[in-house]
């Protein structure tokens, strides 16, 4: 089997979502003596990068997407032995999530989470409802690079920016990139409250969180 | 110059734009659908339509004459008593006055009776007071008067109900745990739902609004049509409207089915056949709005899902048209140029049976 075709089967099994088709393929891989890296970028991650694709058309969900980092962790893990201490457990950055004060909704935000997560992120969800100054004490404990902040409604749409306006009391506003999200916000609501990005959907999310903090 | 016509981005923004551009974002919206959906493109003709109907020089267009269609209404007396946040307009009113200006005042041709907060499980401990206000409004009107509410069964998690939060099972990576919560969840709701509508049903309700059916995924479907079916097994002649959340059923446990048929990531034209399987009498397609793309993008995509939807659909289909739906952009008071607009192009494009 030639390289290009060990790929495709390491992002096959990571598609078809199961562990033991992504731990078998792994392994084959390593027999074959390729590269963990390779393994894990042109295989593993490339398999989970269709996954989101499919996440984004409605062809696969949450559940799916879990059982893929799951199996993609489980292919990870085997290639540890292989690696330099502590690369295969690195995380990409620290990101604080939540649902702006005032705003129930938790769908949406939860699987932007789930999915910053699958993607290598540690990921501190505050839930929803989450009054404002919470944000600010999360990013500080954390050291969060990033704060995400969704909302639902058009009444509750203005805690994002006051969440900007706070990060600049504090003086963390250059040291946190803030991606604002949710049904009524748009690029210009964005623009207009001068946060980094905005996401429309969680698969975006996750695009526009590796561009700011990679 | 080209003219330019004045038409709103989906989040409400003014926006001008040439008839070309304004046909470039029809049919690109159109395309969407179709990508998405697998579902017939919009004619030629339809196109031009939509194009007319975009462009027509008067603030608010109506439909043509003999072309009107029944209207249904949901979220019940809240937009007229609601005031925080909620679509309401903060008018003082009783749920009783509420509804006869509905069927008197407002034209509808059937209302709904709904508990302020609005989803099935917060009713159960005041049912005994929603079935005397429902026997109250039946002694004053006669348009058919059903009790409705929202499935909601993000309500049976923590810290809302009893069964742990799927989304934090999801996070811990816990997804066994997670769909075993929801398929109990699923079941305190169906049961949930056919308690409350026996007991309006003997208060004299003429039948059962289901709003927003799977906004808390497809666990909140499959849910639905359970009720649904046993509804229609108790009652032969209970009158079941069941509207959609969303355009898509999300697929928060992944692996529901209903007839044989897997929900999640159902579309519109897809979920027609099922809710009429149900026992549903009519069904509420939804097709959301992108905040970030015109009117015209919009409503070009909405109308090629809705057309495929009633095509599909052997019940009638009264398309969901407001904040956010049907092509209107996202704002707490739809202007009246996008939603008059976006009606008559579902009823005159789409072929919808009522809104």
């Amino acid at each position: 089997m030639n390289k290009e075709e060990t790929f495709k089967k390491l992002s096959d099994a990571i598609v078809s979502c199961k562990k033991d088709a992504v731990v078998a393929a792994v392994q084959s891989a390593r027999n074959e003596g390729i590269e963990p890296a390779e393994i894990i970028e042109k295989g593993l991650a490339a398999g989970m990068n269709e996954v989101g694709v499919m996440f984004e058309r409605g062809k696969l969900f949450l559940p799916h997407v879990m059982m893929a980092a799951g199996a993609m962790e489980a292919g990870v893990s085997l290639l540890e032995a292989d690696m330099p201490k502590d690369a295969a457990k690195k995380k990409l950055g620290v990101i604080v999530n939540g649902t702006v004060e005032g705003d129930v909704h938790d769908i949406g935000k939860s699987i932007v989470s789930t999915m910053l997560q699958s993607a290598g992120f540690e990921v501190h969800d505050l839930g929803r409802d989450v009054p404002l100054q919470d944000f600010i004490d999360k990013i500080k404990e954390t050291d969060a690079g990033m704060v995400g902040m969704s909302a639902l409604m058009t009444t509750t749409l203005p805690g994002q920016r006051e969440v900007i306006e706070m990060l600049k009391e504090q003086g963390l506003r250059d040291k946190v990139k803030v991606m604002v999200g949710g049904a009524p916000a748009t690029q210009n609501w964005a623009d207009k409250i001068g946060a980094d990005c905005y996401a429309e959907n969680a698969s975006e999310a996750v695009a526009r969180a590796k561009e700011l903090l990679l | 110059m080209a003219t330019e016509h004045m038409l709103r981005m989906g989040d409400g923004k003014r926006i001008f734009l040439t008839k070309e551009q304004i046909l470039a974002d029809l049919k690109e919206g159109m395309a969407d659908a179709v990508d998405l959906g697998s579902i017939p493109e919009l004619s030629g003709d339809e196109l031009d339509k939509l194009l007319e109907i975009i462009t027509m020089p008067a603030r608010m267009v109506g439909v043509e004459p003999g072309k009107e269609v029944p209207v249904t209404h949901d979220i019940s007396t809240i937009r007229l008593d609601g005031d925080q946040g909620n679509s309401g307009v903060g008018i003082p009113s009783s749920r009783l006055v509420g509804c006869m200006m509905h069927e008197r005042a407002f034209g509808a041709d059937s209302m709904e009776l709904g508990h302020i907060d609005y989803s099935y499980k917060p009713v159960k401990p005041v049912v005994a007071q929603e079935m005397q206000a429902m026997e109250v409004c039946q002694q004053n009107m006669i348009i058919p008067l059903l009790y409705g509410a929202m499935p909601n069964m993000g309500l049976y998690y923590t810290p809302d109900g009893p069964f742990e939060n799927p989304g934090d099972l999801m996070k811990a990576f816990k997804i066994t745990e997670a769909q075993e919560s929801m398929e109990h969840a699923a079941k305190h709701l169906t049961r949930d739902i056919v308690w409350i509508m026996q007991r309006m049903m003997s208060a004299g309700a003429d039948g059962v609004n289901f709003d927003t059916i799977g906004a808390a995924g497809d666990g909140d479907l499959y849910a639905s049509l359970h009720a649904i079916e046993s509804l229609r097994k108790q009652y032969p002649d209970i009158y079941i409207e069941a509207g959609m959340a969303g355009e898509l059923v999300l697929g928060l446990h992944g692996e529901m089915a209903y007839d044989g048929v897997t929900l999640a990531g159902l579309w519109p034209h897809q979920q027609a056949p099922l809710v009429a399987k149900a026992g549903a009498n009519l069904f509420g397609p939804v097709v959301n709005t992108n905040t970030s793309k015109s009117f015209a993008w919009n409503l070009g995509r909405a109308v090629t899902f809705i057309k495929a939807a009633v095509k599909a659909s052997p019940i009638p289909c009264h398309v969901n048209m407001g904040m956010g739906v049907g092509g209107i952009p996202m704002l707490e008071t739809p202007t009246i140029d996008a939603v008059s607009r976006a009606s008559k192009a579902m009823v005159e494009i789409a072929g919808v049976d009522g809104i």
